[in-house]
């Protein structure tokens, strides 16, 4: 930081002169990497393109919307996104509770047993997908075992190319993935609870359940709001878990508005109507979020 | 509390099942790797091979590009955790300490940065790269990596430095230190816990990617990175689970154990930048 020195930084008039300078190499990298990237998929999702070549322009269009909104696919896409969202969330939030409300009870190897409940968190997508499409796998799989020696099932399920079973796959793929991080949060949000709180519940005779609903709920929803959106947001983004694991398959039932853009733009070539559908999801991303977090904060005072 | 002998066994048992369920998966991934191909298509399927062939590990090692995959996953996590943790490093610090004019816009903007799908960034990215000819480099993943990590490692950090008391500062500026002299002398030393767990967690995040590398690089076999090159060894009709698997164990246990060291920091980082 050359700069620094030509300046007498200390002085209190130039003390944000130095803020401003740490702050500026972020800004100008953010600036080209995310923010010009951005722009120019707006721009793209205006034009009609195929493969897009910089310096030269196409004439600004609303076909690429007009194209989308009257698609069957752009909402079969939005149902099945919404789907997974509902399911994985709900999941992930009943897993992720759960153990986290598990391990926070005091017990011998209790540091132990943490670490391993948020193992899943470490291991990388593209792995937890090569699991369980082998546990998924359509011939010696064992979930479809499972499903027969159980009698859920007569015959081995096809899961990955059934249209009915894949979303499910694809479910508990996602949930296996993410409860940890939800666990995680939980059980930092509970460590913030001073156990005075329940100990002067008890004096006053408030059961078990009683002082979940009325102590552990009530101050746990902070937490659990955020948790709740960046878990729907990271099930709105994923992209590597369903790319891998179904490619969207099969007849397009596991195809969210995520593996929708990608397939426009890098299977069929439509780069102008891929990024309408980007731009999109990221507008319906930062809406649920903004009214998510609206609602949330509402509920706590 | 005290619990009854009971409680306390229904309490273990709980815990060891529900332990047991969850970590079933990655039990599963060491037991097909080592199982043989016979074993693999035979139902009902084996929780224990009869005769475990521990040499696919080094037969997968030495018959497929897994060591060249790793390399390239690791220069791209490490190419990429350097790059942003040092703006990172400044932008958190400058964000936390000093009142700047938009600096609250911007600790906003990196915020919803985190909800930026990565399917639509990298369509322009693509376009970008490939106008400048670079659409098969390790540099496409450096610099598209670092648009995962700036944004986490940014809100990380800041949260790392709001924890340590300006007063510190305060006192070796009064001592004749620089502003600037300060931040590296007494805050950065401070934080190292934390700008540690902010470069694992930047390590991870790289590490993990799939959707950059097989946009810029999947033409290009040379550069491919371990997720990359273990989604290619997933057949359309025919996998070998036991190969596939065995390569898996090696991309994943550098995570794993980057987790198990460090998973008390990762998990305050990780915290910490989200209960704002």
């Amino acid at each position: 930081m050359p700069n620094a020195k030509m300046f007498d930084l200390a002085r209190p008039s130039r003390q944000h002169l130095l803020g401003y300078i740490l702050l500026a190499p972020a800004v100008l990298l953010v600036g080209f990497i995310i923010v010009y990237p951005l722009a120019i998929a707006i721009d793209l999702s205006f034009q009609q393109v195929r493969i897009p070549r910089m310096g030269t322009r196409g004439a600004f269009t609303l076909a690429n919307y007009q194209r989308l909104f009257a698609s069957s696919e752009f909402w079969m896409a939005c149902w099945v996104t919404l789907k997974l969202v509902t399911v994985v969330t709900i999941g992930s939030l009943f897993v992720g509770m759960s153990t986290a409300l598990l391990v926070n009870n005091r017990f011998r190897g209790r540091t132990l047993a943490r670490l391993g409940m948020a193992l899943p968190w470490a291991v990388p997508e593209v792995i937890a997908v090569v699991i369980f499409a082998w546990i998924f796998d359509s011939s010696f799989g064992l979930m479809s075992w499972l499903f027969v020696v159980t009698g859920l099932s007569d015959t081995m399920i096809p899961w990955t190319s059934s249209p009915a079973a894949a979303f499910w796959a694809v479910a508990l793929t996602m949930v296996w993935k993410g409860f940890p991080f939800v666990s995680i949060m939980v059980l930092a949000g509970l460590q913030s609870i001073p156990a005075d709180f329940y100990n002067a519940a008890k004096v006053d005779g408030a059961s078990a359940l009683q002082r979940f609903r009325w102590i552990t709920l009530p101050l746990l929803m902070p937490v659990l709001g955020v948790t709740l959106v960046l878990v729907i947001l990271w099930v709105f983004r994923d992209f590597s878990i369903i790319k891998v694991l179904t490619e969207g398959g099969p007849l397009k039932t596991t195809q969210t508005l995520s593996i929708m853009t990608y397939d426009q733009a890098f299977g069929l070539h439509n780069f102008g109507y891929a990024s309408a559908v980007g731009v999109l999801t990221l507008v319906i991303s930062v809406v649920a979020s903004i009214f998510m977090l609206g609602r949330g904060t509402k509920a706590i005072y | 509390m005290t619990r009854t002998f009971s409680q306390s066994l229904m309490l273990y048992l709980t815990v060891i099942l529900t332990l047991g369920l969850i970590l079933f998966p990655i039990y599963w991934l060491f037991i097909t790797a080592i199982s043989t191909s016979a074993e693999l298509s035979a139902l009902p399927p084996s929780f224990w091979p009869s005769a475990p062939q521990w040499e696919i590990f080094s037969r997968v090692w030495e018959e497929r590009p897994i060591p060249a995959w790793l390399l390239n996953s690791m220069i791209a996590a490490l190419g990429s955790a350097a790059l942003s943790m040092v703006v990172s490093v400044f932008a958190g610090y400058a964000l936390s300490r000093y009142r700047l004019r938009g600096g609250h816009s911007l600790g906003l903007f990196i915020l919803t940065a985190k909800m930026l799908p990565a399917t639509l960034l990298v369509i322009p990215l693509f376009a970008v790269f490939r106008n400048l000819g670079m659409i098969g480099s390790m540099w496409t993943l450096i610099i598209a990596h670092s648009t995962l990590i700036i944004p986490f490692a940014t809100w990380m950090l800041k949260g790392y430095f709001d924890t340590i008391p300006r007063e510190l500062e305060q006192a070796a500026m009064v001592d004749g230190c620089s502003p600037l002299g300060a931040m590296v002398r007494v805050v950065l030393p401070i934080a190292t816990p934390g700008l540690s767990a902010t470069a694992l967690y930047a390590f991870v995040l790289s590490w993990a990617d799939y959707a950059y590398a097989r946009t810029f690089l999947v033409n290009a076999p040379q550069n491919w990175t371990a997720n990359l090159g273990i989604t290619t060894m997933k057949g359309e009709y025919v996998t070998d689970w036991n190969e596939i698997s065995a390569a898996a164990v090696f991309v994943a246990v550098p995570v794993i154990i980057i987790y198990l060291i460090l998973e008390r920091y990762l998990v305050g980082g990780l915290t910490a930048g989200a209960e704002k």
